[in-house]
């Protein structure tokens, strides 16, 4: 690693100042878990890291929100949010799949702004946040906006967020009537990154799904949202039947890539599995109330 | 010296002191100023917990630390845990069971098993294999120090 300049802003505002420059060697620093990775290897060589721990004050709580969704600062530590006991409430898919998220240690520094913003395909919160209907605030030199979490990724380790663009907040909504569950897939070692990430949330009414959110990780070049699995669990009964032709759906849609954890061919038949196991799983788990 | 080098101010170890850092220097490499080997880097990359330190009281993997980041913290090392002269329960448990063989990973282990059984006093398995997920042992001394764990459940339990 090079010498860098590491900066503490007092505020937000001063953050997005820092940061609204033509260069890409000035970057926000939140937990840092995926940065000083990069900086070790020398993938990223900063001339200034704008450290925004300092904001943890007002940018880390978790809320319920009026409506009964979340509201989660950016700044919220991962083993915060997993151990919240809101979070455990309105969406109990967080925590459990908080478990098997790298390790006590990462979860205890690694921030969800930072997580979110990191933009690695294969990393667990977004597809279970995004199947969950989640979003982020964003704020910058232009304003502030909204960004479903399932329109944040445009490409591999790529965001749609522009310059001197920081997450402030996640945002979830009432999952009342929702089930949901998460699935990964590791090929070669139980905490390698995965080679297959499922999430899926279905709004069961009276023995009927009404409504889903399936999502593919991992084994695409991006966060993948699966509309053909959806339109098959669309007024279905919530059966085995419905299961097996909604994963059939999945595997023909999802354009997976071939990369050192397997190949296309392997992923889509992992992918028939994964869904099948995941509606199966979020079924058994029932809604939440 | 380089330019973005800074003088930080930290306790560690219960003790105030100072240091001029670089700005890419972490966590590992500070505390060998302070000859303190204890926490050493094995993967460098948040893997294995053998880096394991206690920054404001929060376990953390001292090699993704950097160690301008610590100016004004408390910093919290296995070379603590016998300070009075005496080995933890912890320690004492892990010797017990023989939870070791080379002993590199040891006291990332030691550090994490304190953390876990500040938490949760009364750990089952599953508790332990979740938490300690994030620490390797190459000797492959598992079994051993999940016994070690609830060994030391058991010692530090009030009578
Ligand atoms: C050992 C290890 C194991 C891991 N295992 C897993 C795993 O099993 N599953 C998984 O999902 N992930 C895993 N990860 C990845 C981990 O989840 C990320 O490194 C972490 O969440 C990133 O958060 P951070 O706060 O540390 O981000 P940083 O490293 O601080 O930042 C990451 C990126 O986001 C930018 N950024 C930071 N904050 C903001 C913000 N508020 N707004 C906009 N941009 C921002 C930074 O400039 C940088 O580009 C692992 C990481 C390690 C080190
Ligand atoms: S050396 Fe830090 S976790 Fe392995
Ligand atoms: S005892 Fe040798 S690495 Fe664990």
């Amino acid at each position: 690693m090079r010498g860098f300049e590491l900066v503490h802003p007092a505020s937000l505002d001063e953050a997005i100042k820092l940061l609204d420059v033509d260069d890409p060697t000035v970057r926000p620093f939140s937990g840092g878990t995926a940065l000083m990775l990069m900086m070790k290897t020398g993938v990223f060589q900063p001339s200034i890291l704008v450290h925004l721990g300092g904001l943890e004050a007002e940018h880390a709580a978790v809320a319920v929100t009026p409506e009964g969704g979340l509201r989660i600062g950016a700044l919220a530590t991962l083993t915060s949010v997993e151990h919240s006991a809101e979070v455990v409430r309105v969406a109990p898919v967080i925590p459990r799949a908080m478990k098997r998220l790298a390790n006590v240690r990462v979860r205890n520094v690694a921030r969800i702004g930072g997580n979110l913003a990191h933009g690695d395909p294969h990393m667990d919160l977004p597809p279970v946040l995004s199947s969950l209907g989640g979003a982020v605030t964003v704020r910058g030199p232009g304003g502030t906006r909204s960004i479903p979490i399932e329109g944040l990724f445009s490409g591999y380790y790529e965001t749609v967020l522009t310059r001197g663009e920081l997450i402030t907040d996640v945002t979830l909504p009432s999952q009342r009537g929702w089930a949901s569950a998460y699935l990964k897939c590791t090929t070669r070692s139980a905490d390698d990154w995965p080679t297959l990430g499922v999430a899926v949330s279905l709004k069961v009414t009276d023995g009927a799904i009404a409504e889903s959110r399936v999502m593919v990780s991992a084994a695409t070049e991006k966060l993948t949202r699966l509309p053909s699995a959806e339109a098959v669990l669309k007024g279905a009964n919530a059966g085995e039947d419905a299961v097996a032709r909604a994963a059939d759906a999945a595997a023909a849609e999802a354009e997976t890539i071939d990369d050192a954890r397997g190949s296309a061919e392997y992923k889509t038949e992992l992918l028939r599995v994964y869904v099948k196991r995941a509606l199966g799983e979020a079924i058994r788990n029932g809604a939440v109330q | 010296m380089d330019s973005t080098s800074r003088q930080i101010r930290f306790t560690l170890n219960g003790r105030p002191v100072s240091a001029r850092v670089e700005s890419h220097l972490d966590l590992v490499d500070l505390l060998r100023r302070f000859d303190l080997f204890g926490a050493r880097e094995s993967c460098g990359q948040g893997l294995c917990g053998c880096c394991t330190v206690l920054v404001d009281g929060v376990a953390v993997s001292g090699c993704l630390t950097l160690a301008q980041l610590v100016d004004g913290k408390s910093v919290t090392t296995v070379e603590s845990l016998d300070e009075s002269g005496e080995l933890s329960h912890v320690q004492q448990a892990f010797i017990d069971e023989g939870a070791f063989q080379c002993g590199f990973c040891t006291p990332g282990f030691v550090m994490m098993a304190h953390e876990l059984l500040k938490q949760n006093p009364d750990p089952n398995e599953t508790e332990i294999r979740d938490y300690l997920a994030g620490n390797l042992c190459r000797c492959a001394a598992y079994p051993e120090i999940i016994r070690a764990v609830r060994s030391a459940a058991d010692r530090m339990r009030p009578a």
